[in-house]
């Protein structure tokens, strides 16, 4: 019986050793999480997965989100048929065009089985160019493939093409950070790269209501829920920052108003990450990008936290950034207008080399405990 | 809640809504329909835009278009009466008319803006001044909606045709219909309402069309509006119309006086160290617009919000941009542009309430300034 099977290959799995069974198990929950909802089976065979029995109307949802999972190498839409060559024939009929040149490349899983792979290439090519002729065979650059995979359990699988995934490793595979999440295209950017490397990610957002808007956390609710096709996380927490703003402005140097609300904003959020069990924080800096971005503010914001700080996009150029951002879908949503800080804030020169021993004096006029504590007590969740 | 911001949408009136409960109930019909109900609802319809047009101008010179909204009463009449020549429009449009010249600009049309006065009216000799032989469009709004500033159209139509007759002049009346004393006139070729700016709902729009001129259909289809607007006919919200708008005229006097008290009343009331006040003292009743020196509008709109007053930035259809077009070409100083706070009032307010919002209003902006100075 022949029916149509999705073939997903993993990438960096097959290099983790004795650890391949946790990672594998990882990727399995993953790739279940990702189906939910929709009918299938999910099976693994060795070095494979295999989604069967799905409802093939919404096939193509189902591939854009196994192309989402990280992990996936390739993936392809396939025949799933008895190791039997005129089975296999008639699969490839489906799989092969009416014109063009043509190649069929066979892999034996099963090494028992009657032909070498070889001979299968060369029977099922044969019998491809009698059905169609005006197809020609060409072994070194034919416009289209025809795979022949025959499997251990009498099975082959026959497919056109490989369709490549996002790569990366399974979420959850890497531990777990914690996300500062702006409204910007960074910061999100930021978090699927980790989630590409098998981070959880959790997410925190500051705002400064009633200077700035309650659309601005919508917006930002509206990031997360885009990356979470990625990262699997499906809450956001939220800190107002609006009183060590009004406070900063009113006692400190206005030039040193952003370095010393970023340096509150890495205690609040180590101070989170700590209670979540985050092993670090995650931001969207690029270095030199703005004033703050610089490798002295860079340096006054580590310095008010032990918590490893990644910063996966401080090498890459706007352009680069922007460009992820377009093929993970949150470019559209980033770029809508809306105010992530009140211009009263904003000073006309801000310090872009920070001095530690100025920013500690000017610093030292805060009551920066309290304004912490005070600062977390406005914590809220949104889930979505 | 105290809600001061009725210039941008009003809650809809209980008779308005009660008035119009039978297009829900018994005439449900599709007005296009040939069988008995449906030619009774569409004799409502009609009447309907008989009794708006009579509050206005009468049936015999004008004919009433129902639209969607406000907005697309203004594209209709824009686009579908525009084909070459040149725009002249005031800088106090709304963004429906505003946008409209705009995009007709990208098609190649000129487009002339008449500047406004300090308060938002236009300045009438200098829109004329823009009005020329190849004029083909004037539009001037009838009641500034971010200052409250009234131009009297009846009048600048007819200077308009005085220096070109052929010069079509269109007039968006969405702030004025219901709220100040006003007859269309014969120099008045297009003017636009909108219902729920007067206690109907929202979805329902005019454009009144001075008879013997063309405003081309912006929507085709069944041909319904005498094939000027087609789309199955809205019948509950033009009943709701009908009814909202015979209330509003009926008391339109009383309540004009009333409101004017509470518009005096409040900006009497605000702290002068705080506020300046942008509306004029001549403009509509309904709206008082005031700048607080140092402060942004919208954080104070916030603020006000979560203590029980409502109230307006300027024009919420401008929301996502830094200024208001609008209060910045009246020639306000750069430090009042951000603090625009536009205070509008309907017959629900009461004297109480004017009395605690000032307060309200008074304590916030006082405390913001302290947090942030």
């Amino acid at each position: 019986m022949t029916e149509k099977v999705i073939i997903i290959r993993y990438a960096e799995i097959h290099l983790k050793g004795k650890n391949r069974g946790f990672f594998e198990r990882l990727f399995t929950v993953n790739l279940e999480r990702c189906l939910k909802g929709l009918r299938h089976e999910l099976r693994r065979t060795s070095g494979r997965y295999l989604v069967e029995k799905f409802d093939e109307e919404r096939i193509e949802e189902i591939e854009e989100r196994i192309a989402n999972v990280f992990g996936v190498h390739s993936y392809s839409v396939g025949l799933k048929t008895e190791a039997e060559i005129d089975a296999i024939f008639e699969c490839a009929l489906t799989v092969c065009p009416e014109e063009g040149t043509f190649k069929v490349e066979t892999h034996r899983g099963n090494k028992r089985f009657s032909l070498t792979s070889m001979q299968v290439n060369a029977e099922i090519g044969a019998k491809l160019l009698n059905a169609r002729p005006k197809l020609k065979v060409d072994v070194h650059a034919p416009k289209s493939y025809v795979y022949v995979d025959i499997r251990e359990n009498q099975t082959a699988l026959v497919f056109g093409e490989f369709k490549r995934g996002r790569g990366g490793m399974p979420v959850g595979a890497s531990g777990k950070g914690l996300l500062l999440i702006s409204g910007g295209i960074d910061s999100p950017v930021a978090g699927y790269m980790m989630a590409k490397r098998g981070m959880q990610v959790d997410y925190l957002h500051f705002h400064s209501y009633p200077h700035t808007n309650e659309l601005a956390k919508e917006k930002v609710v509206s990031l997360a829920k885009q990356i979470a096709k990625f990262t699997n996380t499906y809450r956001l927490t939220t800190l107002s920052v609006t009183k060590i703003q009004e406070e900063i402005h009113a006692k400190c140097a206005p030039e040193l108003n952003v370095t010393l609300l970023r340096r509150f904003m890495f205690r609040l959020a180590e101070r989170l990450a700590k209670k979540r069990g985050a092993q670090c924080l995650i931001t969207g800096e690029s270095l030199g990008q703005v004033a703050s971005q610089t490798i002295e503010g860079m340096t006054s914001s580590n310095a008010v936290v032990t918590l490893p700080v990644l910063r996966p996009l401080v090498g890459f150029d706007k352009d680069e950034i922007i460009e992820i951002s377009r093929n993970i879908g949150t470019y559209d949503i980033s770029v809508e207008p809306y105010e992530d800080c009140c211009t009263v804030f904003l000073p006309d020169f801000p310090a872009i080399k920070p001095k530690l021993s100025f920013i500690a004096s000017e610093e030292s006029k805060l009551d920066v405990e309290g304004l912490v504590e005070d600062a977390l007590t406005t914590l809220e969740m949104i889930s979505f | 809640m105290i809600y001061l911001d009725n210039a941008a949408t009003t809650r809809p009136m209980k008779s308005a809504i009660q008035d119009a409960e039978g297009a829900l109930n018994e005439l449900y019909f599709n007005p296009s329909a040939s069988y008995a109900g449906g030619i009774q609802t569409h004799g409502e319809i009609g009447r309907a835009r008989e009794e708006i047009l009579s509050l206005v101008g009468g049936t015999e010179n004008f004919g009433l278009i129902f639209t969607s909204c406000g907005t697309e009463a203004d594209n209709q009449a824009m686009f579908g009466s525009v084909k070459r020549g040149n725009l002249v429009v005031s800088g106090g449009e709304h963004a429906a008319v505003y946008e409209c010249a705009k995009e007709l600009k990208n098609r190649g049309l000129e487009v002339r803006i008449a500047p406004l006065n300090r308060d938002g009216s236009v300045d009438r000799d200098a829109l004329l001044r823009l009005v020329d032989e190849k004029t083909a469009l004037v539009s001037v709004i009838h009641v500034n909606n971010e200052t409250g500033a009234v131009n009297p159209v009846g009048r600048i139509a007819e200077q308009v045709k005085e220096k070109n007759a052929r010069a079509l002049f269109m007039s968006d009346g969405v702030q004025a219909f219901g709220k100040i004393p006003f007859r269309l006139t014969k120099h008045i070729d297009f003017y636009t309402l909108s219902a729920h700016k007067i206690g109907a709902p929202k979805g329902i729009g005019a454009l009144i069309v001075k008879k013997g001129v063309k405003a081309e259909a912006y929507l085709y289809g069944g041909g319904q509006e005498s094939g000027k607007r087609s789309g199955t006919e809205n019948v509950f919200g033009i009943l709701a119309f009908a009814s909202a708008a015979k209330r509003k005229f009926s008391t339109l006097k009383e309540d004009g006086e009333r409101i004017l008290s509470y518009r005096e009343r409040l900006f009497e009331k605000l702290d002068k160290d705080l506020f300046v006040r942008l509306s004029p003292e001549n403009g509509t009743p309904y709206i008082l617009t005031v700048s607080a020196k140092g402060l942004r509008g919208e954080t104070l709109v916030r603020m006000l919000s979560d203590r029980g007053v409502y109230a307006g930035k300027g024009s919420a259809c401008s929301s996502k941009k830094p200024f208001s077009r609008v209060i910045e070409a009246c020639g306000v100083e750069r430090e009042l542009l951000d603090g625009v706070l536009r205070f509008s009032f309907s017959p629900e307010n009461s004297e109480a309430e004017i009395d605690e919002a000032a307060e309200i209003v008074n304590r916030t902006a006082k405390e913001l300034y302290g947090r942030i100075r």
